[in-house]
């Protein structure tokens, strides 16, 4: 119901302003129509740019470059060969680019197609790097490509440029392109595969425990981005008419990358605005530049003056409302509507031994972290991994996470070895975790938390989300899985929550929904890193009748790591201890209460203390024999 | 290519170097401490060579009061920038901070065009420095080309005697290890970073006043190529070393020069070498050539 609404709403406001274009022309003069058209290009471009940094995360300082590209891609296509024989003239232009020619709309489509090619290219090397390095590198790119621009003359006719450049781009035509690039966008970020790219600039490291290939998943965003950036360049070039190399400085970039942030980083309603409002007034501000006349006055126009005014307020913005206009939040329609709630159900494996860890070597440099792990856990069994702190626990876990590849030694998961699989890859397999400090989705819902987990579960491709209508089975995928989060959520007692940020709920509710998203990818074992850190008494009895509980409603084996010895034996079927790496000791929970070596561990009593001297110094006696 | 030719070219690539170097040390000293790209540093490199070019030239003062009164100008400046645009955003992400260097670089440019306007101005070389020395082997060297990379190796001296020998240097080192902990030592963090600020943009005045001399214009948009340059000269040396940074800008003097200097014809491609030099390192050697690695932890 709501949804029709809002459908119908959209199209209303579509036909609107599809006949508010219509009569444009005789409505505004030639200014105001450049500036309209000038706005959806920049809207083009920062939806693009958008892509790339603010929901997926990625600093690219790259976007002038793919605009170049575009813009000569399209201009070539579209000059006519007497034209480009008239240009040449320093030097001649290539006889197979002479009657190369294609229809506009072609035309630009392969330039954005170009754009992302090269987008490709430099995705795969580049996107390796994080944060900063990955700004310097693209601005890097970008100028790489201005200066081939300006060098192959042949190609490009040189720092000359291209002029004469058939005026193609109409308001329908600029303001079609937008409406195009919008609707697969926000139906591509709507669906799972946006929350994934969310999902990836949040926290990366629990992407990938969620089974997600993150590399993959920036490799696409970045591309797609490209494209974008690509036909922005096509339409700008065709709508100046003029290009040259120094049009695509990085000044390029940053006027888009204003856009954005005055919009608001990740939001695409905020990119929209943001381009109305940087656009106009980029060419309002002109005014102070040209010299203006009041009477007999003549003020003489200021050059200069329309970009430091300009860059004052990205300084005042940033300052003082760094998330700009719309934060990350979108427009939609329901803001007009009192709010309705939905109200949303769950499903069940089985083999003997389900890991077996055998002879775990860590090492870093010349530290071990963990030397020599042994240990098998049963279906169905919870297992406890203890030790004091740096006693390699964790490591334990990175390692059978496939965070850490082990210096030596197997894991075998489900009868099939694991060892060297990276973090997705483990997750596809059917093993997830939590995290000691916990690693949510910040930004996200609680419900799209748990909607990434089930991404991994998911059948349908990325690509198949920027077009749902056509591949309904994203739709119904989506909703599948949205009701299974639900579910999760309900039965995690998280429900409530349901539409929260996860960085807002209380530090309990926020350890249960790290608990929910790896419930949501399915998994045959679950590892949880210190599920009790932070819980008072009464919370942690609460957390232990929960573990059983999930052990038993989700057919789970569990593998943690608790300091509560409270909770890890009363909870356990089994304990395996570590000690500065070694495996001192394992055994029921009695075994390990009466075990000396495991009391002298933690409370390190003087009289057993030679005792550990001893494994300790046997471990490594056995250890040079075997050398 | 005869001995006087590469003495030339030699002696080119070691000032272009050094020059780069500078730039770079304030690059790294900040972004050691506050992980942040300081984009406006290319300007403040800028504003040291107007502030040297009125001081001189305009007002025609002498020369070593020019450079006195240039180099605390642009100190002042940075500190300015600083306390502005960065202190602010202290505590919000990153990034923030990034788009904030990026604006106040675009407002220091265009407000150079503002009021010194956009076109180039010439600089007068003072005659002492461009009489060339004959050496044996009809070698001649412009004394000021020797001149930049003894200033410049002996301002990096005094930084890492600073930097290794004295308290506020600990201090530096200490916050670009943690930020918080040092604090909670009693160090006043922001004097520090304002510190860091200062040496850089000083450091970065005279390199402005060089580059000035050597190349003799001074224009609103000559901060920016080098600029970028010299971060990718500190990112190649290592982020976060002063040396390392040092030894980046020396390196990417030479191969621009010397690359040029063998092979004319790739004269047309000379500012695109800096980037692939730069995107090499960071696929080989992330952390530069002297750089120390860092960890996400899990």
């Amino acid at each position: 119901m709501q949804r029709i609404r809002n459908l119908i709403l959209t199209i209303i406001a579509v036909v609107l302003f599809a006949f508010f274009l219509d009569k444009a022309p005789e409505l505004l003069n030639g200014y105001w129509q450049r500036i309209l058209n000038l706005i959806a290009i920049n809207a083009i471009l920062a939806l693009s740019l958008n892509l790339i940094y603010g929901i997926t995360g990625m600093f690219s300082l790259g976007h002038a470059g793919f605009m170049a590209i575009g813009a000569y891609v399209s201009a070539l296509l579209v000059l006519s060969p007497a034209q480009k024989n008239a240009m040449w003239i320093l030097e001649d232009i290539y006889p197979w680019l002479l009657n190369v020619n294609a229809p506009f709309i072609a035309s630009i489509i392969i330039a954005g197609i170009v754009a992302a090619f090269f987008g490709l290219i430099v995705a795969l090397p580049v996107l390796r790097l994080g944060g900063d390095y990955l700004g310097i590198a693209t601005l890097g790119f970008a100028e790489i490509i201005r200066i081939l621009i300006t060098n192959t003359a042949r190609l490009t006719n040189g720092s000359l440029g291209l002029k004469g450049i058939p005026a193609y781009t109409t308001l329908f035509m600029s303001w079609g392109c937008l409406g195009v690039v919008l609707l697969c966008m926000v139906c591509m970020l709507r669906s799972n595969f946006g929350g994934v790219l969310r999902a990836v600039r949040d926290d990366e490291v629990a992407a990938k425990m969620m089974g997600i290939n993150t590399f993959k998943v920036k490799v696409i965003a970045f591309t797609l981005g490209c494209f974008g950036g690509g036909l922005g360049g096509a339409l700008m070039g065709n709508l100046i008419t003029t290009i040259d190399p120094r049009m695509f400085m990085i000044t390029q970039t940053y006027n888009i990358l204003m856009i954005i942030v005055v919009g608001g980083l990740g939001s695409v309603t905020g990119s929209i605005i943001g381009s109305v409002l940087v656009t106009t007034m980029l060419e309002w501000l002109r005014f102070v530049e040209n010299p203006i006349t009041i009477g007999s006055i003549n003020i003489p126009g200021i050059p200069g003056m329309r970009m430091v005014i300009f860059s004052l307020l990205l300084i005042i913005v940033i300052i003082f409302r760094r998330e700009g206009i719309m934060g990350m939040r979108e427009f939609s329609w329901d803001i007009f509507f009192p709010k309705a709630k939905p109200k949303p159900k769950h499903e069940k494996s089985n083999h003997e031994s389900v890991l077996e860890v055998e002879d775990i070597v860590l090492r870093f440099g010349g530290l071990s972290a963990i030397d020599g792990l042994n240990f098998n856990i049963r279906h169905g069994q919870i297992v406890g991994l203890i030790g004091p702190n740096g006693a390699g626990k964790t490591s334990a876990f990175n390692v059978i996470s496939g965070f850490y590849k082990p210096t030596s030694g197997t894991i075998k998961f489900l009868g099939k070895s694991i060892g060297g699989l990276s973090p997705d890859e483990v997750c596809k397999a059917g093993m997830s975790r939590t995290f000691q400090n916990i690693r949510l989705f910040g930004h996200e819902t609680v419900l799209q938390n748990v909607m990434t987990g089930a991404r991994i579960r998911q059948k349908y491709s990325w690509w198949m989300s920027l077009m749902p209508f056509v591949f309904t089975d994203v739709l119904r995928e989506d909703s599948a899985v949205k009701a299974q989060a639900m579910n999760l959520l309900e039965q995690l007692g998280l429900s409530e929550f349901a539409e929260e940020k996860a960085s807002s709920l209380p530090y309990g509710a926020q350890r249960r929904l790290e608990i929910a998203r790896a419930l949501a990818t399915r998994p045959k074992l679950l590892l949880l890193d210190e599920p009790a850190a932070g819980m008072n008494p009464q919370e942690s009895d609460e957390l232990m009748k929960f573990i059983r509980r999930l052990r038993d409603e989700f057919d789970l084996t569990i593998l943690l790591i608790e300091h509560d010895m409270k909770v890890v034996m009363n909870v356990c079927d089994y304990i395996q201890v570590l000690d500065q790496g070694i495996h001192i000791a394992h055994g029921t929970p009695e075994e390990i209460k009466a075990n000396p070596r495991v009391i002298e561990a933690y409370l390190g009593h003087e009289n057993t203390d030679k005792e550990t001297d001893q494994i300790i110094e046997r471990h490594y006696a056995k250890k040079e024999g075997q050398k | 290519m005869n001995l006087n030719i590469f003495v030339q070219h030699f002696i080119n690539a070691l000032s272009l170097g050094s020059l780069y170097g500078l730039v770079a040390v304030g690059y790294t000293m900040v972004y050691g401490i506050l992980r942040l790209i300081n984009f406006a540093h290319g300007d403040i490199f800028m504003l040291g060579a107007y502030f040297v070019y009125f001081a001189t030239i305009v007002y025609k003062l002498p020369w070593a009061v020019g450079v006195v009164i240039a180099i605390i100008g642009t100190t002042i400046c940075g500190l300015l920038v600083d306390r502005i645009a960065y202190k602010p955003l202290r505590e919000a992400p990153r990034i923030s901070a990034l788009i904030s260097a990026i604006g106040v670089s675009f407002f220091i440019e265009n407000f150079a065009v503002v009021v010194f306007t956009g076109m180039p101005r010439p600089v007068v070389q003072p005659p002492i420095l461009m009489q060339p020395i004959v050496l044996p082997g009809d070698v001649r060297l412009i004394p000021l080309g020797i001149l930049v990379p003894i200033v410049a190796f002996v301002l990096v001296g005094c930084l890492l005697w600073l930097l290794y020998r004295t308290k506020p240097g600990l201090a530096m080192r200490a916050i670009s290890f943690d930020i918080e902990t040092t604090r909670m030592m009693g160090v006043s963090v922001n004097r520090i970073i304002a510190l860091a600020f200062g040496l850089g943009s000083a450091l970065a005045a005279v390199a402005g006043i060089l580059w000035a001399l050597r190349y003799p214009r001074v224009e609103p948009f000559m901060g920016m190529t080098p600029g970028i340059k010299a971060f990718i000269a500190a990112v190649f040396g290592g982020i976060g070393s002063v040396p390392g940074a040092m030894i980046g800008g020396l390196i990417l003097g030479f191969v621009e020069i010397m690359s040029v200097a063998f092979f004319p014809t790739l004269s047309g491609y000379k500012d695109a070498f800096a980037f692939c030099l730069l995107i090499l390192i960071l696929l080989f050697r992330p952390t530069g050539l002297l750089g120390e690695r860092l960890e996400d932890k899990i």
